[in-house]
């Protein structure tokens, strides 16, 4: 009965009228970010994170997390009607973009839409959960299992967002080589500020954020150079009570799955809809026509992405370690806030904590209410031409950069990222993984010093502590793994290719 | 050597080496006592080693060539730098206009008119901005 308790005081605190308009914003705010081209989740949460030092936490909080889930359906939308994600939902446009060709795309806005619904309650009772009792697992964390922790989440996003290991965990290194610039918190020392006086805080994370997403995603756009065609096609919302009944099991299954690999480290929704939909064409009753176009593959793997988009805020909230690159910049706005999330965030700050949660169920309703019978002004966005939507966004990114310190100069290091960004992107590196390294850097180093003043300079600590020797485990059999499928396929391919008897000219 | 997956490494090892050189400016100290030089050496060497791993894999990996233009990129930062420069030493509104005038020189087709329309609303947020959430923007 504590959870019902607890929910019911968080609803007491999200139910305010100040923080429903905040709620409302962050999900109006959220679901035209991700129908936009050029501005996700990352970029618009960077933005608008220095506009919110004058807002109470709780309402900062709550608008932020609702642009964060408000993005992730936005997106969806987006592509079942133009088979354009942007940030995350490729899965969306296999069944949803089919299901627009038949003509059905009311009916699958609506599944869509009614799945995220389901996706997200059941997230939330996961989420008032587990959050507590992970809370109690994480004192049990010395230093050494911060680390190992730490290092899990390297190696998980690396592989989830980048599906290519090295790649990843190299963009994570960058990153924390980049949170080492600044002062030394333990001797003082200043590393790599060049002399730089502004450097001596350590490199800005919103430019970091705007400069590798906003500017360097612009950029690509501009070099595209592809003309969108607005949707024009008719809209029928409602389904019949047969299509209706065909939605439930699926999003039931979606939501399961996607609270469930919100939960682990990497995960995030991206991961939680394909899982989503290879249960579905395994299990489903309608699993062979998956594929196609039918409510199935539409269902499960929009629960699944609303339902993991809320439970990867528990590893944030409950250990303090966040998972993925959104929830590294929730941190530092928790952060900003003078907040330290971590196992004594719900018992020193209830009233944040079951606010947050109780906040996006109301965010759910609000997502419904907005998108499910507004689905056709919102695609009117679509008809804004580039040439006017880039310039706009450069301007707010410039807004948001200047009013982190009201300084000018940070613009040119947001201006120099942006470069960094695109030769990231040429060279087909996701900098999602780098961002995460750049909040974790300067903890991971702590901890590991802090491990090896315990343990007086030796290693082994890494490998007795039980939690953190389990982790480094799991760490290697993935490495191993990963070599062994590279080598194996480089063999097939090599078989499979006749042999070039010279070797290549250089 | 236009290969972009040999590029790759061989990008993140001279970061690596940037890095990595710059950490023997520090006290190292010793392994039950780091110095501030002890963990960004320890991160740049495995980055160095993932770099090369790069340029070894790209040798069993098809060649994907580096497609890099310059001029998009190069007329975005030339906007941000000038707006950052006008506001400081003219005002915001300038740059605002310098801003929307100069970027969209990336698009495909410019227009005098649109972008004036631009950046007559952007200025109108700029003071919503300012008077309404309180920023304090140099706006003139």
């Amino acid at each position: 009965m504590d959870i019902l308790h607890n929910l019911a005081f968080g609803f007491g605190h999200a139910l305010t009228m100040q923080n429903l308009m905040f709620c409302a914003i962050g999900c109006t705010v959220g679901t035209l970010v991700g129908l936009l081209p050029g501005l996700g989740p990352l970029a618009t949460i960077s933005i608008l994170l220095p506009l919110t030092y004058s807002i109470p936490t709780g309402g900062a909080l709550i608008m932020l997390a609702g642009i964060y889930y408000g993005a992730q359906y936005g997106d969806s939308v987006s592509a079942i009607t133009m088979k354009i994600p942007h940030a995350s939902s490729i899965v969306a446009c296999i069944d949803g973009y089919k299901m627009t060709l038949k003509g059905q795309t009311g009916l699958a806005l609506f599944t869509a839409g009614i799945s995220s619904f389901i996706g997200g309650t059941v997230a939330i009772i996961v989420l008032s959960f587990f959050a507590p009792m992970l809370g109690e697992v994480a004192f049990l964390f010395g230093p050494a299992d911060y680390c190992a922790l730490m290092l899990v989440g390297f190696v998980c996003v690396s592989f989830v967002t980048t599906g290519n290991l090295l790649d990843g965990l190299a963009m994570c290194l960058i990153g924390v080589l980049l949170g080492q610039v600044g002062t030394d918190v333990n001797s003082g020392q200043e590393r790599y500020t060049l002399g730089f006086p502004f450097l001596a805080e350590g490199i800005g994370l919103i430019s970091i954020a705007l400069g590798c997403f906003g500017i360097a995603e612009i950029t690509k756009n501009l070099d595209n150079k592809d003309e969108r065609t607005p949707f024009n096609g008719k809209i029928h919302l409602m389904p019949t009570w047969q299509e209706f009944k065909r939605i439930i099991p699926s999003a039931l299954r979606g939501s399961v799955v996607g609270s469930f690999l919100g939960i682990l480290p990497g995960g995030g929704p991206t991961i939680a809809q394909f899982a989503a939909y290879a249960i579905d064409k395994k299990v489903s009753k309608y699993k062979d026509e998956i594929g196609t176009g039918v409510i199935e593959g539409v269902a499960g793997q929009a629960a699944a992405d609303e339902a993991a988009a809320r439970t990867s805020f528990i590893p944030l909230m409950s250990i303090g370690i966040p998972e993925n690159a959104v929830m590294a910049l929730m941190m530092a706005a928790f952060i900003i806030k003078g907040i330290q999330p971590g196992p004594n965030m719900i018992a020193g700050h209830p009233d944040l904590f079951w606010g947050l949660v109780a906040s996006m169920w109301v965010g759910n309703v609000f997502l419904v209410v907005l998108n499910v019978p507004l689905v056709r002004y919102w695609l009117s966005v679509f008809k804004i031409p580039y040439a006017v939507l880039f310039p706009s966004i450069l301007f707010f990114c410039c807004i948001g950069t200047f009013s982190v310190n009201n300084n000018l100069d940070d613009i040119f290091i947001t201006a120099l990222f942006g470069f960094i960004g695109y030769i990231f992107l040429r060279l087909d590196l996701d900098p999602a993984p780098l961002l995460l390294g750049f909040i974790l850097g300067p903890m991971l180093e702590e901890n590991f010093r802090r491990a090896l003043l315990i343990s007086r300079g030796s290693f082994n600590i890494f490998v007795t502590r039980p939690i953190s020797a389990t982790l480094l485990a799991i760490i290697a059999a993935f490495v191993a793994w990963q070599i062994a499928a590279f080598v194996v396929q480089s063999r097939r391919n090599g078989a499979a290719r006749p042999r070039v008897p010279a070797e290549p000219a250089v | 050597m236009n290969d972009r997956n040999a590029l790759k490494g061989l990008f993140l090892m001279a970061i690596a080496l940037a890095f990595g050189l710059g950490a023997l400016n520090y006290d190292i100290g010793h392994v039950a006592r780091a110095g501030p030089g002890f963990f960004p050496l320890i991160v740049s060497s495995f980055l160095f080693l993932l770099g090369a791993a790069m340029v070894v894999r790209s040798r069993f990996m098809e060649r994907a060539p580096l497609y890099f233009n310059l001029r998009n990129i190069a007329i975005i930062m030339a906007s941000l730098a000038g707006f950052a420069l006008l506001s400081r030493h003219v005002n915001m509104i300038t740059g605002i206009v310098f801003l929307v005038f100069v970027s969209t020189a990336a698009a495909g087709k410019y227009s005098v008119r649109r972008n004036a329309n631009v950046a007559a609303v952007l200025i109108a947020i700029a003071f919503v901005l300012q008077k309404g959430l309180g920023l304090q923007l140099p706006l003139y």
